[in-house]
């Protein structure tokens, strides 16, 4: 199945008092430029680091990471 | 730019400065073989080993002391993912000049062209380690 994983961190942390990459990374144990990296895409955390991550925002998993199927497997849309 | 790539960078710059004219002279060496253990060729090799590690431990020193913080940090989960992919890179480098200088040299050379070979091999192994986790950070893998 291919598709690709996108994020919300970047509204997350502008809806939690613009909180910088270097705060969160901080927070959960991460450089800043790791969380650089997974908010622009280019890196997948590992599932222990994503759970910390939404911890800190207080949301459930699949608010701050969703799964984006492309090709034939992409849902219809409405 | 993150701390380990800016180490990276200092270890590459090193190795490429030191090596480099190293097997420069060793390519340009066209004299007639000297009788083994020919040990001038070892001070050579001892001499660019001192001087990249001077190189090294310098760099190191100026990097922590201007950037403290940064180099107190642990390495994270990307960090290490990049040193694995880096290793396992590196490692097959590695294996095919062992293989080569190892295996098949040995039968139309010998005395300090197995030693130039194997002492290459091992740079190109190191210096491929070192472009990986460059251009790993630099493109935020």
């Amino acid at each position: 199945m291919e598709g690709k994983l996108s994020n919300r961190i970047r509204i997350l942390r502008f809806h939690n008092g613009e909180m910088s990459q270097a705060e969160l990374g901080q927070r959960i144990g991460l450089t800043r430029q790791t969380i650089a990296a997974i908010e622009a895409g280019k890196y997948s955390p590992t599932l222990e680091a994503a759970f910390r991550i939404a911890n800190v925002f207080k949301v459930p998993l699949g608010e701050v990471f969703q799964w984006e199927v492309s090709g034939e497997d992409a849902l219809p849309e409405k | 730019m993150p701390y380990r790539e800016k180490t990276a960078w200092l270890s590459l710059c090193a190795m490429i400065v030191t090596f480099g004219p190293y097997f420069v002279y060793v390519a340009m060496d066209s004299g007639p073989p000297r009788p083994l253990p020919d040990l001038h060729e070892l001070s050579y090799y001892a001499a660019i080993t001192v001087a990249e590690l001077l190189i090294l431990g310098i760099g190191h020193l100026v990097l922590r002391l201007k950037w403290p913080e940064e180099a107190r940090t642990p390495l994270d989960e990307r960090d290490d993912a990049i040193k694995l992919r880096s290793l396992s890179s590196a490692y097959y480098v590695l294996i095919f000049g062992m293989i080569y200088a190892g295996c098949i040299m040995p039968f139309t050379f010998k005395g300090w062209s197995l030693v130039h070979a194997s002492i290459f091999m091992i740079v190109c192994a190191e210096i491929t380690r070192l472009c990986v986790i460059v251009i790993s950070y630099r493109r935020q893998a």
